[in-house]
């Protein structure tokens, strides 16, 4: 027994030792430090591809935006990292402010990314996006119906609509986007006009929200497209049947444009590898890497040379709002406060 | 008692020569370990007194209300469940000879391998719209009924239902040590089995059981994953909300901070009850335990009670699981599972070992220093298993951060050169962050034994002129290895499952079962996420058989 325990020990305690050597030669070798909430196996592919290109090592820290960007405030000018990866803009917005990034100047970023589609100082850029849309039961649901977010507090809805719970940062940034369009007000107003009609108090992530209108629980579901994908592709055949049965409506076509979300990333104030950091994102961006995006996880490419896939094209293109998506962080704390006092859980 | 005021210069100089003449280096020691494991909790209480940010009006009138409710709600029916499902079950294992009791032992144990909250994701899945319920109803020709688990109650049976083991750990430990003798006699004096289990074995098991029930509480009070999923907001949810949603750390901070004066009133409250009541036995029971030998149909019973909580808590949950592998398996399997989980289990034995040591220590030191509010201090290591995993890492990152800041610079002005961190992000602050955290987990079962040792041998072997130190190891130890032993599996079990502070802290190239399967679950893939919660409860299912083996053998 106490020998097990001495050969784990060492064990345990070589591989460490091997770690901190490794983080200690990294002004001499080449690595680049990836702090990532995104954490898909289409992205170690790429990042393994990133390696035998350039052969650059990509150490990588898997955890939830919020808690990378605690980390890096801690860690303050000796932070490893020199990547910052999440899943939506707002928290991007929130590490900028929180003087996390800096601003890199890089044509291929430039040339490749649309403008709306990265920060305005240049401090974060995205990689791919997602549209918050509206997944409606196709036996019960005209979709001629269906017009705008806006439309979903409509009476005739009561009782009708699946939506999960505001700690979700896609609901946040949703009405992050309606006050930047319409106000503090019109947006609250929205907000409650949706709890109003709520089929059910929210629970549950976004596939459970599609789940209960397949089951009759509600006839529309405010999701993302991400979501819908997984279910559609999902390796039970139930959860197929279920995306079968629903249709996807892109929402506010005549006017500002379907919501849509970006998953982005950022150059740490700090980076170690500033270079290696810069190479890494304009290759996320290059034509190969968004390819593999595209194909294997349901996300729309920022690179518009890169065709979507099967899935994505089966609901045809839309119109996305182009406001600035710097402006999802401003307004996404007020948007939590005016979820609460509406009384959305 | 001396009046305050013109004395007051004299006593307290009576009360400094008093504690120079009680202290000893056990004093010493405590304070020491009390330190190092409060350091982080010690870190964030100071941030009650800066208050909190300026969210706080809106969550007070907003959200408070029902934060507090549903923790309220939670602790209570929990508190219930977990009594419920641990106690007997424990007493029936102890006592009773009935078919597969041998395994159901050990089985009992398991429902603690899997995260709760995927059992909240498991349950969620099998009762949900072309989940296994509406399948297997659909085989038999069935209507569908739905049993909708996504709420309070239902958060409150899968916590109870993956948490109550602690209880039935720390119970049965002390069924098996202590409960003989006094049954003999109970059973000699012509008193009925009923009578005796409430009016005697009940009434004297409770430290054992108390402290069990502190651990699920706590457990129940920081749960993140489960409520959030279920949609029931609690204290918890509440603080990520503030952390990260209304982007105010120190708000998050400063509920913690009321959730841990919160526990700590739980604890206080506890100690107050048994003041008086001294639980030490005077005759150390080392008799082989007897078993109850019953009619078939009574055996039958009893299997049927005992198995009830293992079929909710382990199998209905594992087979959701396995089926969910088996849809899965091609597109998420590969080898590189088998090293995770010898990574996995290289850490989480490491941590145990150290855990285990570091409890054992505190309680010992404390016993042996001579100073009454030392004695009490140590108790402030364990609060670090109340707050969330993700607020702890914060706790831990501050202090770790300021002493690697300072080494940095140290080593810069010797040597000229660089170097990276070399506290924060490397092992050792992933295990001291374990230690912190579970040092309750380790704490209660040991301590409950421990209250269980008859304190007349180990003083008469002092008398004797033996130190602290062989009198442990001949003496207490010998006695208390059981308690040990289980406060070892517990933690082994708490480190392969545990999620917030292994992201935060853990170094670049190490990675955790828990940490694969949570990529998954957060990423709403929930049936990937299957094929690396088996292997956590199949790696956490090695120890656990084994050390109850040793556990069983040694009572």
């Amino acid at each position: 027994m106490k020998n097990i325990v001495l050969a784990l020990v060492a064990l345990v305690l070589f591989s460490c030792k091997n770690d901190a050597k490794k983080e200690q030669d990294s002004q001499t070798s080449q690595e680049v430090n990836v702090y990532t909430h995104r954490h898909y196996e289409a992205d170690q592919q790429l990042f393994k591809k990133f390696e035998e290109e350039t052969g650059i090592k990509v150490n990588v820290i898997n955890a939830s935006a919020d808690e990378l960007i605690q980390k890096m405030t801690l860690e303050g000018d000796k932070s490893p990292a020199d990547v910052l990866i999440t899943v939506d803009a707002g928290r991007l917005h929130r590490a900028k402010t929180a003087g996390l990034l800096q601003s890199v100047s890089s044509n291929i970023l430039d040339s490749i990314i649309p403008s709306h589609m990265m920060d305005t100082d240049k401090n974060w850029f995205a990689l791919t996006k997602r549209a918050r849309v509206i997944a409606y039961a196709k036996d019960r649901v005209n979709p001629e119906d269906l017009s705008t977010y806006q439309a979903l507090t409509d009476a005739k809805w009561k009782n009708k609509i699946l939506v999960r719970s505001s700690g979700n940062i896609y609901n946040q940034s949703l009405l992050a986007s309606i006050i930047a369009h319409q106000g503090d007000d019109e947006a609250k107003a929205w907000a409650e006009g949706v709890v109003q009609n709520m089929a059910r108090t929210p629970k549950g992530n976004d596939r459970d929200q599609i789940k209960a209108v397949a089951a009759g629980e509600g006839d529309l579901a405010i999701v993302n497209t991400y979501y819908v994908g997984l279910l559609t592709n999902s390796e039970n055949p139930e959860e197929r049947n279920v995306a079968e049965s629903v249709g996807i409506f892109f929402p506010n076509q005549e006017t500002t444009g379907t919501h849509v979300n970006v998953s982005g990333a950022g150059v740490a104030k700090y980076a170690p590898n500033k270079a290696n950091a810069i190479k890494f994102i304009e290759f996320l961006v290059s034509e190969e890497a968004q390819k593999v995006f595209a194909l294997s996880n349901y996300e729309y490419p920022v690179n518009s040379n890169v065709a979507i896939s099967e899935t994505l094209k089966n609901w045809g293109t839309f119109k996305e709002d182009t406001i600035n998506l710097s402006l999802l962080g401003e307004n996404n704390k007020k948007a939590v406060i005016l979820f609460d006092e509406a009384s959305w859980k | 008692m001396r009046q305050a005021g013109s004395s007051d210069i004299f006593s307290i100089k009576n009360r400094l020569l008093r504690l120079k003449r009680d202290s000893n280096r056990w004093s010493v020691v405590t304070l020491f370990v009390v330190f190092l494991i409060a350091i982080p909790v010690l870190t964030i209480s100071f941030e009650l007194f800066e208050g909190p940010g300026e969210s706080w009006t809106h969550i007070a009138k907003n959200l408070l209300v029902d934060y507090v409710s549903n923790s309220f709600y939670l602790l209570l029916v929990c508190s219930v469940m977990v009594l419920l499902f641990g106690v007997t079950t424990s007493w029936l294992v102890a006592r009773y000879e009935f078919p597969f009791r041998k395994q159901l032992e050990w089985l009992l144990i398991l429902p603690l391998a899997i995260p709760s909250y995927i059992v909240a994701y498991a349950y969620a899945g099998a009762f949900d719209y072309g989940g296994s319920l509406e399948l297997i109803q659909r085989y038999f020709g069935l209507e569908f009924t739905r049993i909708d688990v996504m709420n309070r109650f239902g958060l409150a049976f899968v916590l109870s239902i993956s948490l109550f083991p602690y209880v039935y750990v720390s119970t049965r430990a002390f069924f098996l040590n202590q409960a003989n003798n006094l049954l003999e006699a109970s059973r000699l004096l012509g008193v009925g089995e009923f009578r005796t289990f409430f009016k005697l074995i009940l009434p004297l098991a409770r430290p054992a059981i108390i402290a069990g029930m502190i651990l699920v509480l706590m457990e129940v009070l920081n749960d993140y994953g489960a409520a959030q999923y279920f949609g029931v907001n609690t204290f918890t949810t509440g603080i990520f909300r503030s952390w990260f949603s209304l982007e105010e750390p120190e708000t998050a901070i400063y509920l913690s901070a009321l959730l841990l004066v919160l526990v700590f009133a739980l604890i206080l409250f506890e100690k107050w009850q048994r003041r008086k009541i001294q639980y030490t036995n005077e005759s150390t029971n080392t008799e082989r335990i007897y078993r109850k030998q019953t009619s078939k149909r009574k055996q039958f019973l009893i299997f049927c009670i005992v198995i009830t909580p293992v079929l909710f808590g382990f199998f209905i949950p594992v087979a959701q699981l396995i089926y969910w592998a088996v849809l899965t398996y091609s597109s998420v399997f590969d080898y590189s599972f088998l090293m995770l989980s010898l990574q996995t289990f290289g850490i989480a034995f490491l941590t145990a070992t150290v855990t285990v040591v570091f409890a054992t220590l505190l309680i010992f030191s404390a016993k042996w220093n001579r100073i009454g509010f030392i004695k009490n201090l140590s108790r402030l290591g364990i609060l670090g298993y109340a707050i969330p995993g993700a607020v702890v890492a914060i706790g831990i990152m501050i202090p770790t951060l300021a002493l690697d800041k300072w080494l940095m610079g140290v080593y810069e002005s010797l040597s000229g050169n660089t170097t990276g961190f070399l506290i924060h992000g490397t092992l050792f602050a992933l295990v001291y962050a374990y230690a912190v955290r579970f040092l309750a987990v380790a704490y209660n079962p040991i301590e409950s034994t421990t209250l269980k040792v008859s304190n007349a041998i180990p003083d008469a072997s002092k008398t004797l002129g033996v130190g602290n130190f062989k009198t442990f190891f001949k003496i207490e130890y010998p006695l208390i290895k059981t308690g040990m032993l289980s406060a070892f599996i517990l933690v082994f079990v708490d480190v392969l499952k545990e999620l917030p502070l292994t992201l935060i802290l853990k170094p670049f190239q190490v990675n955790t079962l828990a940490v694969r399967a949570f990529e998954y679950a957060s990423d709403e893939r929930v049936m990937e996420a299957a094929i690396p919660s088996l292997f956590i409860i199949f790696t956490a299912a090695i120890p656990v058989i084994f050390l109850n083996k040793l556990l069983v053998s040694k009572s």
